[in-house]
């Protein structure tokens, strides 16, 4: 008891002593203070008092100064340059990253030849007889229709690359992950060295892993798997720690108790206990090395990713289609298959014979589907053309939706309305606001939300994006994301709060949103350019439709997983459904809202840069330009700025459990 | 006994084999001196300084050290089950957690058949772990992905016993708590007191010198609970077993106990035969503590008896002197008149109405204080 009430006793008197000393002002200003929110904002204005009149003195207010930048495109064109010259002859590309592309290159090849030598009967009575035994038997159906899909929109052949490409990418995903993972999981030193790195590499886009590898490899496959690599494995290192870190604490105490060695305890306990979150960790690498592999087209990937960015960029939608959808199948199958696999079943009392014989019988249908069919790509003669009768209905669609629709407009100009009347003005009041301001603003809002560490990153993530002389585009990329970001988070809330409120629309939503969450970003920039045409407007939409998924979920969940005590008592109070959702379910569920937000932005950003493909500027079109015309300075530059961008919008947005003691 | 055995109300219904003096004169397994745990910075300079006579309280205050077992010494001897009971926070799980160095002690000596635990080497303290001291958790502890009969034979395996060997003895263990049937089930699938037989079928697998409880069943509801707590009586019966079963349950305690160690705040306040506890509590803690206890049916004839007078010691019923006065009431109630207490065939003294209401009515520690 004393060491509960003693200092709040000193605090009482101390506070009695000074309270008739004080003026009416001091007092004022003590009220804001005891508020931590009004604290940091007081703290901030009088640094900005002090600081901004300098800065604005002699640097100015309008965008980023000249005197803080540094010109990188020397030094990096030099470097790239280096890079190009040397790749033959330096002992570093001769005996470490020649290796490691010739391994990548080979194992793509070993794999590909695999699966053609299966032939397409075989590729697609393996994919079936896997998803069986691992997620039963309505999985094997979706795997065999998925897969005969894929044949039948004429995509045999780009399909096997990719999942040649995929396959590859994410065997060393996984190796690679689960060894951090493992280190982390065991060592609270690297557990704590990682998760920072871990953290971020989430928030970043995909747009930004893929010049440094360009940078080092060149252009083709073997820099297209890395980048997939380094995209893919941090979920799997993150789940690997947290499943070992999170085992039942009683669970290792018996095991321990029992004289298990450190070994034994890994082995026979440990990784077992985590199995669901390892199983998790593979299921989302495989759905995040599918969506890299399909980027990764950007930087010499074959398969279907190309296809897709080539059509796109012809604005061939119905080329794009036929290849946009044997990615969303393979989505759908490789999901569903690893989730089957990591969720739990009731019983798996079945003999070990049984197990054996389901197999063996399997792998017999495999080997009989192969040696029947004989080592063939899909039949020519058995292919449905979808992109000319798309195309048509894509003109035809030109022709009525895009304008001229009474009442409503079309299409075309709504995208043309969202274009001038949101994305213009706030383009030109970011781009116009001073740079000092856009700094402060940053500052205030992270530390609102997060803590001075935070806030401390985010600033100077800004800061950084001045300095590489990026100013002007990020802020248009920002605009297109703040923008975005709000039509997400209001649609996002009006299905959330009905999802968390009956279960009859959450039993109906739930099958869309894993349908929709399982598609890699890519894919939906071809029904945008479809309805849209190319521009700003259809990246934002793309940007909509890719994170609402998402922050319905989080948001519903949050909701809905308020302390059914709490909305008891408010409801025997007597409280109206508005007033529960305002002051009761809002309240207890902020973090997970707040996390909706974060989401929300770190999802939208990463569909925003890669609209720049199709017309989105700004950014991800940098990147593209500096791939396609090989100047690596401009496209390295945009990246770092990408990765700066991405950093700054994650803190900025990032609610941690320090915020809550105000520290 | 009077067939009063099955009443459900009756918080001891101890057996006659299950006597404190069978274990009186038995060897210590485990002995502890001065055992303390402090959790905090700069932990082990607290025993011995002049920090280690404050309150908890005070002692985090100045040291920011919390204290879980403040200078505890008993014995436990062999055979006997040994209980440490308390209420939550009193250090006991602390205690037993220091018996097999699944918590480092801060100081003190632990030893185990006269060798030292906290001198052994790992290889040494996974050797006691394995063969000599097994543990029974509160919360099961139990590996979710393994059948029942692999749960039990786990112990064994981490010791390396080959495959037919191991799942023949768990068989066995799995036969012996009761659970024979079910040796393909998964924890999941187990209620609360058959997921706690499989613990305690894993820790009789390794057949452990010492079995250490830890509040085994307060998961538990009440009614599995009493068919646990008989199960361990039964176990204890047949093998004699040396046990330390930790508890918050004083009726457990009194229920199992040969000897009883009451904690509060890191330390022992007593130690001692339920008789003891119930009888002669050390300080108002433990007065307070076993107020409720129906003393009739813990204290013996021993207590209530008075010498007997020239012409008593030669008629009336026998008793022998471990006869709770519950049932010595039932027998004075029925004859009408006082009973004799008989020890290796001498009258040692009588007990009459009144002698036997003195004792239920409390009236007994006043009466010894004076005499």
């Amino acid at each position: 008891m004393s060491t509960a009430t003693t200092p709040a006793r000193a605090a009482a008197a101390r506070a009695k002593k000074t309270e008739p000393e004080a003026a009416a002002g001091a007092a004022v200003l003590k009220a804001l203070w005891a508020r931590p929110a009004a604290r940091k904002l007081l703290i901030l204005a009088a640094a900005a008092a002090v600081l901004v009149p300098v800065a604005a003195a002699t640097h100015g207010s309008g965008t980023w100064p000249s005197a803080f930048t540094v010109d990188l495109t020397k030094p990096l064109t030099g470097a790239s340059d280096w890079i190009i010259d040397n790749r033959d002859s330096h002992w570093a590309f001769l005996y470490f990253f020649g290796h490691v592309s010739g391994a990548i290159i080979g194992a793509v090849h070993a794999v590909y030849t695999v699966l053609l030598a299966l032939g397409w009967a075989g590729v697609t009575a393996t994919a079936a007889l896997l998803a069986w035994r691992v997620a039963g038997a309505r999985v094997a159906v979706v795997a065999l229709a998925s897969f005969a899909a894929c044949g039948l929109l004429g995509m045999w052949v780009p399909t096997m690359r990719t999942l040649a490409l995929m396959i590859v990418a994410v065997a060393v995903s996984v190796a690679v992950g689960a060894l951090l993972g493992l280190a982390a999981g065991l060592s609270d030193r690297t557990f704590r060295a990682l998760r920072p790195v871990l953290d971020t590499m989430q928030a970043l886009p995909a747009f930004a892993y893929l010049l440094p590898v360009v940078l080092v490899f060149g252009i083709g496959v073997a820099p297209a798997v890395l980048a997939t690599v380094v995209y893919a494995a941090p979920p799997m290192a993150r789940l690997t720690a947290l499943g070992l870190r999170s085992t039942d604490q009683g669970v290792m105490e018996a095991v321990e108790s029992l004289g298990a060695t450190g070994r034994q305890r890994l082995l026979t306990a440990r990784l077992p206990l985590a199995r669901r979150e390892l199983l998790l960790g593979v299921n989302q690498t495989i759905m995040m090395a599918l969506s890299m592999a399909v980027i990764a087209s950007v930087i010499g990937a074959d398969g279907l990713g190309d296809r897709v960015y080539q059509a796109l960029s012809t604005v061939d939608v119905g080329s794009a289609l036929a290849a946009g959808i044997p990615i969303v199948l393979l989505a759908i199958v490789l999901d569903r298959t690893t989730a089957g696999a990591a969720s739990p079943r009731s019983s798996r009392t079945t003999a070990r014979t049984r197990r054996a014989t389901a197999w063996a019988a399997g792998v017999a249908v495999v080997a009989a589907a192969a040696l029947t069919a004989g080592a063939k790509p899909w039949p020519d003669t058995w292919t449905v053309a979808i992109a000319a009768p798309v195309n048509t209905a894509k003109d035809w669609m030109v022709d009525h939706l895009y304008t001229g629709i009474p009442g409503i407009g079309g299409t075309a100009d709504l995208a043309a309305h969202y274009t001038a009347w949101v994305l213009d003005p706030l383009r030109d009041g970011l781009q116009a606001l001073p740079w000092w301001g856009a700094l402060l603003l940053v500052a205030a809002l992270a530390w609102l939300i997060g803590t001075w560490r935070t806030a401390l990153t985010a600033v100077l993530s800004l800061a950084a994006i001045g300095v590489l002389g990026r100013w002007e585009l990020s802020m248009d990329t920002l605009s297109q994301v703040v923008a975005a970001v709000a039509v997400t988070l209001v649609l996002g809330f009006a299905i959330a709060v009905p999802a968390a409120r009956s279960p009859r629309v959450e039993r109906l939503l739930r099958p869309v949103l894993d349908v929709f969450q399982t598609m890699p970003q890519f894919v939906y920039l071809i029904p945008v350019v479809a309805l849209f045409g190319i521009g700003r407007a259809p990246a934002a939409a793309a940007a909509v439709v890719y994170a609402l998924p998402a922050v319905v979920r989080i948001a519903s969940e949050g909701l809905r997983r308020v302390n059914p005590g709490a909305m008891e008592s408010a409801r025997s109070l007597g409280a109206t459904s508005g007033q529960q959702l305002r002051q009761v379910q809002f309240p207890l569920a902020r973090p997970q809202l707040l996390l909706a937000v974060n989401q929300a932005v770190v999802l939208v950003l990463s569909v925003v840069i890669i609209g720049g493909l199709v017309g989105g500027g700004a950014l991800g079109y940098e990147v593209v330009f500096g791939l396609a015309q090989g100047d690596l300075a401009t496209g390295l530059t945009a990246g770092v700025a990408i990765a700066c961008l991405g950093l700054m919008l994650d803190r900025v947005t990032q609610p941690t459990k320090g915020a809550r003691d105000g520290a | 006994m009077n067939g009063n055995d099955a009443g459900t109300g009756a918080p001891t219904d101890r057996t006659p084999e299950h006597t404190p003096q069978a274990a009186a004169d038995a060897p210590a397994v485990f002995s502890v001196r001065n055992l303390w745990k402090v959790f905090g910075p700069k932990a082990d300079r607290v025993p011995g300084s002049e920090h280690a006579g404050l309150s908890p309280e005070e002692l985090r205050e100045q040291t920011g050290c919390t204290v879980a077992v403040r200078d505890v010494s008993f014995d436990v001897r062999q055979g006997e089950v040994f209980v440490v009971m308390g209420l939550s926070g009193s250090g006991k799980s602390t205690l037993v957690r220091c018996l097999t160095r699944l918590i480092e002690p801060t100081s003190g000596t632990i030893a185990i058949d006269g060798e030292d635990v906290c001198g052994m080497d790992k290889g040494a303290l996974r050797d006691l772990r394995r063969h000599r001291a097994a543990m029974v958790f509160q919360h099961f502890g139990l590996l979710p992905h393994r059948s029942v009969l692999d749960n039990v034979a786990y112990g064994l395996e981490i010791q390396g016993v080959g495959k037919a060997e191991r799942r023949a003895k768990a068989a066995e263990m799995v036969e012996k708590v009761g659970l024979a049937g079910l040796e393909d089930r998964r924890p999941g699938q187990l209620s609360g007191g058959q997921q706690q037989r499989v613990g305690l079928a894993r820790a009789l697998a390794a057949d452990p010198e010492v079995l250490l409880f830890d509040e085994p069943f307060s998961a538990l509801d009440p009614l599995i609970r009493r068919d646990m707590q008989e199960e361990v009586v039964r176990l204890h019966r047949d093998e004699g077993r040396t046990m330390v079963f930790i508890t918050h349950d004083l009726s457990e305690a009194l229920r199992l106990g040969d000897r009883i160690a009451l904690m509060r705040g890191g330390s022992v306040v007593q130690c001692g035969t339920p008789e003891e506890i119930v009888g002669s509590p050390a300080d108002d803690y433990v007065r307070d503590f076993v107020r409720d206890v129906p003393r009739e049916q813990v204290l013996t004839v021993r207590r209530a008896m008075r010498p007997a007078a020239a012409d008593e010691s030669e008629t009336g019923e026998t008793l022998d002197p471990t006869t709770t006065v519950a049932e010595a009431i039932e027998t004075v109630a029925r004859t009408g008149t006082l009973a004799r207490v008989v020890e290796g065939g001498r009258c040692v003294g009588v007990v009459d109405h009144r002698s036997l209401l003195g004792v239920v009515a409390g009236l007994d520690s006043s009466r010894r204080a004076v005499a």
